[in-house]
């Protein structure tokens, strides 16, 4: 531009033009930036108006480089025709005869030129935001989505193994049950708990725990791909298998399952040996609901642990029935102590010298409300299992004293009445002060009452049972080995115990048909070992006369059966110790 | 003083105008979604909706460009007939921003987080940057989903230059954004942004802590870029008027005065004139930093010693 005559004087338009600018938008160049812009403008302008002929596409030039320098604003345009009107020619001294025509026209074409570039810019500039904001948009939406589905996976999974968790089993259990209705499709589940997995915490840390967990989740999934396999908390997995054929199918799940953690697994360096026990439930869909099917393959799995753990069980529903039905009267069993069901029926104990009533076994029955009076045998051994025999025993073994002592007035001799001790009743402390009290408070004699205990409360070789029983004895209550002959018959604590009566066992008796049969050869020589330890022999079962000969014989002391009399109510034993009816 | 007063209560008003953006960029009005917005899970996202205005698109307005919607002019244009300094402020604060970056880049910087970047329109910081040194990497940072991804699409093919969705307010989730730490090189000087975008973080967002996480993070010789609305220079009364205004608001704007701006460089120091009405840093011309409290914004520009 040094050529040119107007340098100075167009600086000086450049820099009016540039002030007449500011503040119209923002203009992201320094003033100095502007003024070269402007001024470069401003010489195409000049020239323009000089040249002939007029060149109108100068004009739109000029407007699109000053949009494009963002330079692009209403403001802009009217100052810029302002300023150029105003000064342009005068400062770069245009001044020529058509000057003002050609000035119009030029000014005309920046306007317009102006105008359209300020347009397609705003239009570009829109829709570039309107493109960015549908972009977002989407962004956002797929965003949420994504959200979703792992708001969706974070409730239907287990956080620490990422199995489905029980939410996400129940529903596909059920979507399963539902789907297989009114047709013959059938389900299985296995429920996998692993053995004794709280050992594995308590020696390694829950960490190391919670990672033998994952890896023994890890490969039972993978063993048994693809059927759903939920962690229901815990150590417990269930496996869902779906359109199952038969139980072979899902006998082969469980199989896998357990021989994929059969591997010693290796955490931390530990080798961590983890075993589980799987129950196996499989049927027609349309037989059972969901609830159904996890119930009875929980049932089924402590069948499995019960068994010893590391396999599988499949169920039962015979045993499963049977099971509920135990539970069902277990259950009842305190609600029975409550209303007075249970009472007390009596066997009589006959000597074999002369017949006459010795003893009697108190036996325990049950007027269940809605199953009639029940024998021992369908409860004690629950009673057992619950320990609810100690506060039942403890009410046989109350009731049988008060009711005996009432047959002391019938008879000089009254019979002494024999009742069953559970182990549980005989380890527990406070025995001896039960006894004792029960004795003072009904006045029975105590060489009236006659505990049976088994071999095996013996067995366990604590003190505290073997003194309590001592103490009793002390105190001239009868002890009795009950069932004898059947369990270990370990001679070493007749030896030590106080005991005063062996009763032996009903399977012997059965066994006396002939002189000299092996059973009668036993029996002797019990009787005689019992003789040479100073204990009488009771022999349970006798159902004949022939077999109350025999024993007799033998020199057996008491028999025990229906030969001799059926468990009775008080009542009769009453009417026979006043009648002195013979056995 | 006057056009402060009345601006910062224009400000106040307009919190009631809702905005797509919890924290916005430049706007010198605009409102936030106070800590409601931190209570949202990680992994629920908000939702776009451009029928609020937005501060970034507003600001945006005030610079001249057309990447806004209607509901954004129309509420700018609210604004400025209560403020009609608002562009001139919008306007200051970009200038000071070029100037800021132009000086960094003389000084040798060739590392830039922007944070609270809003919508690229006329002169952002790569554009001003990468022209005098091509190898400048520039990263910028923006809570305004859309702002996001218009930037996105104008740094389509710029290798030196990115941008990511995070909030300034979550220091620690910017400095460990992969993107961030793909693109930059905190062993090396960095020039820190927080330009026009502090008067919206709360003091109960603790802005002199993320400033110090942000600092911590840096090298040795860089940067930090800092302005944000002031009321410094106005009496007692009318401060305590003006806190009035903004706690009828649900998101006030937080205005501070120049020690409180001055104190959030600690452990910078203050690069020459200090902090002072943006015009008025390093002014091309004495005229430019004229009656420099109309722009509201103080600013300055601090480096990292040692």
């Amino acid at each position: 531009m040094g050529e040119s005559p107007d340098a100075a004087s167009g600086g000086a338009f450049a820099r009016a033009w540039a002030k007449a600018l500011w503040g119209t938008s923002y203009l992201p160049m320094t003033q100095a930036q502007l003024e070269a812009l402007l001024r470069r403008l401003t010489d195409l302008l000049a020239q323009t108006l000089r040249a002939e002929p007029l060149d109108l596409r100068v004009g739109h030039r000029v407007a699109t480089e000053l949009v494009a320098a963002h330079i692009a604003s209403a403001e802009a345009l009217g100052r810029t025709l302002e300023v150029i009107q105003l000064r342009l020619i005068r400062d770069l001294d245009l001044a020529a005869d058509d000057i003002a025509d050609r000035m119009a026209r030029l000014m005309a074409a920046v306007a317009t030129g102006y105008a359209r570039a300020l347009r397609d810019r705003t239009l570009d500039e829109q829709e570039s935001i309107r493109r960015a904001a549908m972009t977002a948009r989407a962004e956002a939406e797929r965003a949420l989505r994504a959200s979703e589905a792992r708001f969706r996976h974070q409730a239907t999974h287990d956080p620490l193994t990422d199995l489905p968790n029980r939410t996400l089993f129940a529903e596909r259990l059920a979507a399963a049950v539902d789907a297989a209705a009114g047709s013959g499709r059938r389900v299985g589940l296995c429920f996998l708990d692993l053995d004794r997995f709280k050992r594995i915490n308590d020696s390694y840390g829950h960490q190391i725990g919670d990672r033998a967990l994952v890896a023994a989740a890890r490969r039972v999934s993978r063993a048994v791909e693809p059927h759903l396999v939920a962690r229901l908390g815990g150590d417990a997995f269930v496996i869902l298998v779906e359109r199952s054929t038969g139980t072979g199918d899902v006998v082969a799940v469980a199989e896998a399952a357990l021989a994929a953690l059969a591997e010693p697994v290796l955490v931390d360096g530990h080798d961590v040996t983890i075993t589980g026990s799987v129950g196996i439930v499989e049927r027609r869909a349309a037989d059972s609901s969901p609830d159904d099917l996890m119930r009875a393959a929980g049932s089924t799995l402590n069948w499995a642990k019960t068994a010893g753990g590391a396999r599988w069980a499949l169920y039962d529903a015979e045993r499963d029935d049977r099971e509920q039905a135990r539970q069902a009267l277990s259950a009842a069993i305190p609600t029975g102590l409550e209303r007075g069901e249970f009472f007390l029926d009596y066997q009589p104990l006959a000597s074999l010298h002369d017949g006459s009533l010795l003893g009697v076994e108190a036996l325990v029955r049950w007027r269940h409300p809605q199953l009639g009076v029940l024998r021992p045998d369908t409860f004690i051994g629950l009673a057992e299992e619950t320990g609810l025999i100690v506060p039942l025993g403890g009410w046989v073994l109350a009731e049988a004293c008060r009711e005996a002592v009432g047959w002391t007035a019938a008879t000089a001799q009254p019979p002494y009445v024999s009742v069953n001790l559970a182990v549980r009743q005989v380890r527990r402390p406070g025995l001896v002060q039960e006894v004792r009290a029960l004795l003072r408070r009904t006045g029975l004699p105590p060489d009236r009452l006659q505990l049976e205990i088994t071999e095996s409360t013996m067995m366990s070789g604590a003190e505290e049972p073997v003194r309590a029983l001592r103490t009793l004895a002390d105190l001239g209550v009868r002890i009795a080995i009950d069932d004898f002959g059947t369990g270990y018959s370990n001679l070493a604590y007749l030896r030590d115990l106080p005991v005063t009566e062996l009763k032996v066992a009903g399977e012997f008796v059965r066994g006396l048909r002939a002189p000299e049969a092996p059973d009668e050869r036993i029996l002797a020589s019990l009787v005689s070992l019992a003789h040479a330890l100073n204990l009488t022999v009771t022999a349970e079962g006798v159902e004949t006369g022939g077999q109350a000969d025999r024993l007799r014989a033998i020199g057996c002391d008491a028999g025990q059966g229906w030969h001799f009399g059926r468990p009775a109510p008080a009542e009769n034993i009453l009417a026979r110790v006043k009648g002195r009816a013979p056995c | 003083m006057k056009i402060s007063d009345r601006a910062l209560r224009a400000m106040a008003s307009r919190a009631e105008a809702g905005q797509n953006t919890r924290r916005g960029t430049d706007a010198p009005e605009g409102t936030r979604r106070g800590g409601r917005a931190l209570q949202r899970p990680d992994w629920a996202p908000e939702t776009i909706d451009v029928e609020r205005p937005s501060v970034a698109r507003m600001y945006d307005y005030y610079l001249g460009g057309s990447h806004n919607f209607a509901v954004d002019r129309a509420a700018a244009q609210k604004m400025v007939a209560a403020v009609p300094e608002a562009p001139l402020m919008a306007q200051a604060n970009r200038a000071f921003l070029r100037r800021a970056v132009q000086h960094l880049t003389d000084a040798g910087i060739r590392q830039f987080l922007d944070i609270g970047s809003g919508i690229p329109t006329v002169g952002n910081v790569h554009e001003i940057a990468q022209r005098h040194a091509p190898d400048s990497r520039v990263v910028y940072v923006d809570v305004d989903p859309v702002a996001v991804a218009h930037s996105r699409e104008i740094l389509a093919g710029n290798d030196g230059a990115t941008v990511v969705q995070e909030d300034l307010r979550r220091p620690e989730r910017i400095l460990a954004h992969p993107d961030v730490r793909s693109m930059i090189d905190f062993s090396q000087p960095v020039a820190v942004l927080v330009v026009a975008v502090l008067h919206f973080v709360a003091d109960d967002d603790r802005p002199a802590e993320v400033l110090r996480t942000l600092r911590a993070a840096l090298a040795p010789g860089s940067y930090l870029v800092l302005s944000q609305a002031s009321d410094d220079g106005r009496g007692e009364a009318e401060r305590a008027e003006a806190e009035q205004v903004y706690r009828r608001t649900d998101n006030p704007l937080w205005v501070r005065s120049r020690a409180e701006l001055t104190a959030f460089f600690d452990g910078f120091e203050l690069v020459e004139p200090g902090v002072v009405w943006v015009p008025q840093w390093r002014p091309e011309s004495p005229e430019s930093a004229e009656d420099a409290e109309r722009a509201v914004f103080l600013g300055g520009v601090g480096r990292l010693g040692g």
